[in-house]
Parts: C-alpha cells; structure tokens; sequence
C-alpha cells in the first residue's frame, strides 16, 4: 500500500472482514479519498447481497425427509430415497423418539405444527402489550409457575434465560382451540420480546426441533413427554435455534 | 452437544451451498444426502476445534468434485420430496426476479474455480483461510481467484443488467 495506491488483494480482504484494526482504518480513508475505489468495494457488496437474495431461500425450506431419516440413522444406509422412507415410518412406529433433530414432515408433523400456529398467533397478540403483556409477573414467579403447571395439567419449570440475556416478564393462561396453554414472555436488553408456549399433548411422546417462520416471526417447537413446546420471536433463524436448544435443555433437566 | 445434534444445525447452510455451487436442487439434495451420511461415518476424522460447518463443506465440495469426474454416482435422481417440496423456494417480489435470476445465471457462466470460491466467501461468509482449507488450496491462491471470481461476476451482471433495460423499454 504505497502513495495511495491500494493493493487489490488488501481491499478484498478488506471488504470480506479479514482485516481489522489499524490496516482497517487506513483502507477506509483510503476509500474516502477515492471514490472509484469505493465503487469498486460496493459492486462486491451488492454481488453478495445478490447471492443473498438469491439462495437464503434455501434456509426457510423444509427439510427433505430421506435427509432427516439419514441423520436418524447413522449413516448406516445407503441414500436411497424408498430405504430412508422406510427407515423413517418405522422409527416412526417405535415412537418415543428423543432426539434434537430437525422435522420430518409426516403426518404426525400436523399436530405438531399445530403448536407453531398457536405460539405465532399469541406472540402476535401478547409480545406488543405495553401495559399488560403478561398476567401473572415474573416477581410472583413461584405462583405463576404452579398455577400454569395446574392449568396446563403437566408440572413444568419456568426456565431461566439470564445465560442467553432474556429475563421473564411473567405469563398468561391462554385458551388454545378450547384448551388450556401457558404463555412466558421474556424481554432482552433492547426490549425485543420472545415467549415460551406450553400445552398438553394427547400422547406422550417426542419429537425432533421443527421451525416454522411466518413473516419476521419465527417459532421453533417440539414434543417432549406430556408436554409441545415452542419458542416464538422476531429474530434470523439462527439465534432462534440457539434459544431454542436452551430452552430445550432447561426442560429436559 | 453431541456430533448429529451439531450436524442437524447445519443442515440448511449445507443445502444452500450445495444449491449455490451446483446450480441444481435436484443434484444439490442428492450431495447433500451423501455428504451427510459421509460425515457420520467419518465423523472421527472430524477436528472439533475447527468449523463443523467449514468441513462438512470441504466433504460436500469433494463429493461434487468426483460426481463431476464421472466417478462417484451414476446420476441424480428425484424424490418424493422434490416433487412435493416444488423445486423453488420463496417467490420472489416481481421486482426481484430479474436480478435473482441473473445472478444464478451469471454464476453459471463462472468457471468452476472461480463459481466455489466466491460462493464460499461472498455467500457462505467463509473466512478465507476456512476457504482455502475447504478447497485444497494455498491462501493466495484463494485471493487472486476470488479477485477474478468478482471481476467477472461484476461483467456478467453488468452486461446483463443492460440486456434487461432494453427490454423493459
């Protein structure tokens, strides 16, 4: 980098955060003072964003199922699509399975997406409330909790998210197609919402994460024993599945 | 958390790179398939201090690169969830179109060499050491291609963003 003339190699590197401190602050002025260079930074940006555009349509799709059999089953088949379907129907009929992997998009997977529908529509609702977003507050917490676990009729701990920044507001019962269903709302720093929903489940059972998005929002949600859980929010996916495993670990213990 | 947990948290990024790098959903699925079952069945050669994402890429990559040789799968084959999943994605806005289509066409036109490299780094956010591990090749190597990668990227898109000028007029 001589008498303003920029290394080319620096200016990628530069544009694809591998450079940092002070080289970063030089290139900037650098920048500044060039306006063709500048452009030059800027088409790369918009090819990205256009590579964005293009394929993170691929994140929000469902998995297909022979993918998800695999991940079940260890590598062990071969992929092809009829064995892994079979494979997939019969851990289906074992059932019980406790696992922490992405849907199968069976019909078992109705009921629970269910659960996102419920937890979307009620984050919806409750997570702009100013005044009373919850009914019962988080300083009642042993109330609230006891009260939930008797309505939704499966004892459950209302988790603690501190570790991931969100503290507990407080809950709320919630009428879900005429049956009982908790609601905990959490709050961050920046005042974004997220809530838990709990409702019973007919069998017991488990299931893998599912995600649903709907517009900004975004659920993830499983079955474990009694109990469907979800996890709503705005936010990109990937944070939401890192909340959603610690939601899910906190449940487990 | 355990190697299939951290394996299923990956598996949408896998789809897009394997959709981003083929071009084709149909093939992408099918490496993504085997790249998963790889991975299980060598998960040992896995360094968990490095990038689960970083590597399962490099074992994706690889398989591509021998379907490509003609020595790895005899050819691509639809699934029921092709079918029912439909080929696309999300619609995009009618504005959107022209340019997302131009730029999957623009990366067809790309070399192969040039196509990895900058899907890598421009839409997988690769670090460029990560890339270069993933492709097998030096650091300098992964910069002067990226450099042309971009370079001809930017041509295509602008040749054809004044194709499609004409024709709206």
């Amino acid at each position: 980098m001589t008498s303003g003339k920029i290394d080319d190699w620096a200016l990628h590197a530069y544009a694809d955060n591998e450079v940092s401190g002070e080289q970063r602050a030089e290139i900037e002025q650098l920048l500044r003072a060039d306006p063709e260079l500048a452009q030059r930074v800027e088409s790369w940006r918009r090819q990205r964003d256009l590579l964005k555009q293009a394929y993170d349509g691929v994140l929000a799709e469902p998995t297909p199922t022979s993918l998800l059999a695999t991940l079940r089953h260890g590598g062990g088949l071969k992929a092809r699509p009829y064995l892994a379907m079979a494979a997939a129907l019969a851990l289906l009929a074992i059932g019980g399975l406790a696992g922490w992997f992405l849907s199968l998009q069976t019909a078992t997977g109705t009921a629970v997406a269910g659960i996102a529908q419920q937890a979307l529509a009620a984050h919806a609702v409750y997570a702009g409330e100013v005044r009373h977003p919850v009914e019962v507050r988080a300083d009642e917490k042993p109330h609230l909790q006891s009260w939930l676990s008797k309505r939704v009729g499966t004892p459950f701990k209302v988790p603690d998210l501190t570790a991931e920044g969100y503290a507990l507001l407080g809950g709320r019962l919630l009428a879900a197609n005429g049956q009982p269903a908790a609601q905990l709302m959490y709050e961050n720093a920046a005042s974004d919402r997220i809530t838990i929903f709990l409702i019973a489940q007919p069998q017991a059972g488990g299931t893998t994460l599912h995600v649903e998005q709907q517009g900004a929002l975004i659920a993830c949600y499983w079955r474990d024993g009694k109990l469907g859980f979800a996890v709503a929010g705005e936010m990109a996916r990937e944070p939401m599945m890192k909340l959603a495993e610690a939601v899910y670990e906190q449940f487990e213990s | 958390m355990d190697f299939r947990t951290q394996l299923a948290g990956e598996l949408a990024y896998l789809r897009r790179f394997a959709r981003a790098l083929t071009g084709d959903s149909a093939l992408a699925d099918d490496l993504v398939q085997d790249c998963v079952e790889r991975a299980m069945n060598k998960s040992h050669l896995y360094d968990p201090a490095r990038p689960l994402r970083a590597w399962l890429y490099a074992v994706l990559r690889n398989l591509y690169i021998s379907s490509l040789r003609g020595t790895g799968r005899s050819g691509v084959i639809k699934t029921v969830d092709d079918l029912r999943n439909g080929e696309g994605s999300v619609a995009p806005q009618q504005e959107d179109r022209l340019s997302v289509t131009s730029v999957s066409e623009a990366l067809d036109r790309l070399a192969s060499q040039h196509r990895e490299v900058i899907v890598l780094i421009a839409l997988e956010e690769m670090s460029y050491r990560d890339a270069a591990e993933i492709l097998g090749i030096p650091l300098g190597t992964v910069m002067s291609r990226l450099s042309r990668a971009r370079e001809q990227l930017r041509h295509i898109l602008e040749d054809r963003g004044h194709q499609v000028l004409r024709r709206v007029k």
